[in-house]
């Protein structure tokens, strides 16, 4: 067992493994594949890349297990929403976007073998990600979307409504930001 | 000159930059400071800027998903 | 790590206690690889296209998590550290896309097709301005948006874990206030698509003059504070 473990950091110490799987990239590398994959998605799937829409439709289905409903709720009610509330899921595209997204991600931090589960350490931790978690979903359904489907595809779409969001989005970074050093630090 | 060391596990960005920032300001010229990480954003920006600031910066890997970022106040 | 300790040039006392090495990860990644295939290769089974947007949702999280790339820090550190190193590279992926996007629906335009995604385009109204303003708050508290919280989850944040079990929370409780949105304050916005106002060529050119300004103002309050920093 040790020595499997010691072939293993031998090939993640290498060289050719620390500048490929291993060392972040610059930021501009990012900024250029993610611009790349944000065009193949909208020519291949005919829409931009979104990632909280996909957030309502897991807390309809969460809802309609407690035994809720959302029918008559007019954010559900069109045929293609209900149709994709009935679907549920599991054949449900852009869920299995965000999957990926954690997958990918987990992916990237094993590969560099640079995973850590990271425990809550106090309760202002918990009140802020309670507190931001709800004003993100909130903000995100009245605004049509969040950073990825207002604000990145919506700039890149021409749609006066990217830039519209982006000025109330740094607006709101920077009050969030004082609240954070105040509150949550 | 001094050493002090800032536990900054389990924090995300912005958290442990801008603790670092405020920990920099208190310290003369010379100290070190070590700042604990284990977000990898924070083991990128946080070098990003000291760097820019002029400051001697080193990235130390300790353990899997945990980093050291040593500061020398320079200025 | 002796590699990093030999060429070391900051002096420090060697107080450190020793740390129990972890395993190394690279086995799991193995695994995670090979659960990944399968279940890519599954999902293909069913037909239904879902495989394609698994393996891009892998790509996105991939790129993300390697180049950390965050567009919250894009919105939130030109203001709380002065630095816009991620606002520039955001604007640069700004005008890539705007080049591509472009490109495919004046394509589609021109041969007379439905322009693809015109889905995003939506109307503003006020709700634009209050959506994007709680969206700005709760993404700096909670230390990422969507596409980051997702990341950090996979990084294996709970804190993260957290914010987005209720970001789903307050996603359903703004899917439950949208017909009041809708009905007393969407309605009275207008979708503006550029090209419609300033014909494709123009709002290409004229959207890429923005952001080359916003980048070079960027570039410029950067250096700025850098200096006064410094003093």
């Amino acid at each position: 067992m040790s020595q499997l473990q010691e072939f293993f950091k031998k090939i993640t110490g290498h060289p050719v493994y620390v500048k490929w799987l291993k060392d972040a990239w610059p930021y501009i590398t990012g900024a250029v594949l993610l611009s790349l994959f944000q065009i193949v998605t909208l020519a291949t799937t005919g829409n931009p890349w979104g990632v909280s829409g996909a957030f309502a439709n897991w807390g309809a289905w969460i809802l309609e297990a407690l035994g809720g409903s959302v029918d008559k709720w007019y954010y559900f009610a069109s045929e293609g929403a209900q149709a994709t509330l009935n679907a549920g899921f599991l054949n449900n595209p852009d869920s299995w976007r965000n999957v990926g997204i954690i997958v990918g991600a987990l992916l990237a931090v094993l590969l560099a073998s640079q995973f850590k589960i990271k425990k809550i350490k106090s309760f202002r931790q918990v009140i802020a990600a309670v507190l931001g978690g709800l004003l993100m979903g909130y903000g995100a359904r009245i605004g049509f979307g969040c950073n990825i489907g207002a604000l990145f595809s919506g700039i890149a779409s021409l749609s006066l409504s990217g830039w519209v969001f982006a000025i109330f989005l740094f607006i709101g970074a920077i009050i969030g930001s004082k609240l954070l050093v105040k509150f949550f630090m | 000159m001094k050493e002090v060391i800032l536990d900054c596990f389990g924090e995300a960005c912005p958290v442990p930059l801008v603790k670092a920032q405020n920990k920099m300001k208190e310290m003369a010229v010379g100290d070190v400071l070590i700042v604990q990480i284990d977000h990898s954003c924070a083991m990128k920006n946080l070098p990003d800027w000291a760097r820019g600031e002029g400051h001697n910066v080193e990235v130390e890997e300790t353990s899997e998903g945990e980093w050291e970022v040593i500061i020398e106040k320079t200025k | 790590m002796s590699e990093t300790e030999t060429g070391s040039s900051i002096r420090r006392s060697a107080t450190r206690a020793p740390r129990k090495p972890k395993p190394n990860q690279l086995p799991f990644a193995l695994i995670l690889l090979v659960l990944v295939i399968a279940g890519a290769l599954l999902l293909n089974r069913q037909g239904n296209g879902i495989a394609w947007y698994f393996v891009t949702g892998l790509v996105f999280g991939y790129i993300l998590q390697r180049s950390r790339f965050c567009f919250t820090a894009s919105m939130r550190d030109p203001y709380l550290t002065g630095s816009t190193q991620l606002t520039r590279t955001v604007l640069a992926a700004f005008a890539i896309t705007t080049i591509g996007f472009a490109a495919i629906k004046y394509g589609a335009f021109r041969a007379g097709q439905p322009i693809p995604g015109q889905g995003f385009v939506v109307p503003i109204s006020f709700a634009t301005v209050i959506g994007a303003f709680l969206f700005g708050i709760g993404m700096v508290i909670a230390g990422g948006c969507a596409s980051g919280t997702l990341m950090r989850v996979g990084e294996g944040f709970f804190m993260q874990m957290l914010s987005m079990t209720f970001f789903v929370v307050g996603s359903l409780w703004g899917a439950h206030d949208f017909g009041w949105w809708k009905e007393h304050v969407i309605n009275k916005g207008k979708a503006v698509f550029l090209p419609d106002v300033f014909g494709w060529f123009g709002a290409v050119v004229i959207q890429l003059a923005v952001i080359w300004m916003l980048y070079m103002a960027a570039e410029k309050y950067h250096e700025a504070k850098a200096s006064a920093g410094s003093h």
